[in-house]
């Protein structure tokens, strides 16, 4: 399913939509979002997962690559709270968190949660940042 | 690991830990409550404010670099907002969401001696 988006852009791209179908055919995406998949595929064995790029709806160019949701479905989150299956993405993911992946949002399930709740929530609408970061966040 | 943890800079060990306990709830993020200036960061405040609780300690990172990187050395998490309850890291917006949803922060919350509007709520929906 495609994430819906909550706010409107600052200006209108075809882009979003073909980067949102993108990522949830899970096939293409730029070279981090391959990357990101690669890594969490590697390291969670997924049942499922999606990489979704926001970056165009935080007012970044296509292709920037800076904003991510995740969804990852896998039976080695059993018995973790919700901060430790974070954490696993996140160590997953450390070297794109020390560089260009900016902000990242996870959703971590086990497959029989997923089972009963397959609803991937999109990100919250960007508010701008600060028009002075150049840096990660 | 890595960064710097300078002495006794706004982002040390020492410093953060300090701020972390100043209130049973603290917030790291971008912007303030009055104006978040990033959509994760607004949806902790929006979630605070859903349960009533509008006195908290809120530092924003944008406005201390230092600060910025200690709070993530400090709770070993890569990304701001961070939320902190009774001095403890919790997690970040998508965390206080899933707690928010399943009735885990009305819990913490009451843990702190704080009780959720959200339960108020409820009690005048029982009296309709």
């Amino acid at each position: 399913p495609l994430s819906l988006s909550l706010c409107s852009s600052p200006s209108p791209m075809r882009a979003p939509l073909l980067a949102a179908a993108g990522a949830a055919m899970g096939g293409t995406g730029g070279p981090l979002a391959r990357t990101i998949r690669a890594k969490l595929t590697a390291a969670l064995q997924p049942s499922h997962l999606e990489v979704r790029d926001d970056s165009p709806r935080h007012g970044g160019p296509p292709g920037a690559e800076t904003h991510f949701g995740v969804l990852v479905v896998s039976g080695l989150f059993a018995g973790l709270s919700p901060l430790q299956r974070h954490r696993l993405v996140h160590e997953a993911l450390r070297a794109e968190l020390a560089g260009p992946l900016h902000a990242l949002q996870v959703t971590a399930r086990t497959p029989e949660q997923w089972q009963s709740d397959p609803r991937n929530p999109p990100a919250p609408p960007c508010l701008g940042g600060s028009k002075k970061e150049k840096r990660r966040g | 690991g890595g960064g710097a943890e300078g002495g006794g800079g706004s982002g040390s060990r020492e410093a953060v830990e300090r701020l972390v306990r100043e209130h049973p709830v603290v917030v790291f993020m971008k912007g303030s409550p009055a104006q978040p200036l990033c959509g994760f960061s607004n949806a902790v405040v929006q979630i605070l404010r859903l349960h009533g609780v509008e006195d908290y300690r809120a530092h924003d990172v944008l406005q201390d670099p230092d600060l910025r990187q200690g709070i993530k050395n400090y709770s070993n998490w890569p990304t701001i907002p961070q939320v902190y309850l009774n001095g403890e890291f919790v997690g970040g917006c998508d965390i206080l969401l899933q707690m928010h949803q399943n009735g885990d922060l009305v819990e913490e919350l009451k843990k702190l001696g704080i009780r959720s509007a959200l339960l108020d709520a409820e009690k005048d929906q029982e009296k309709k």
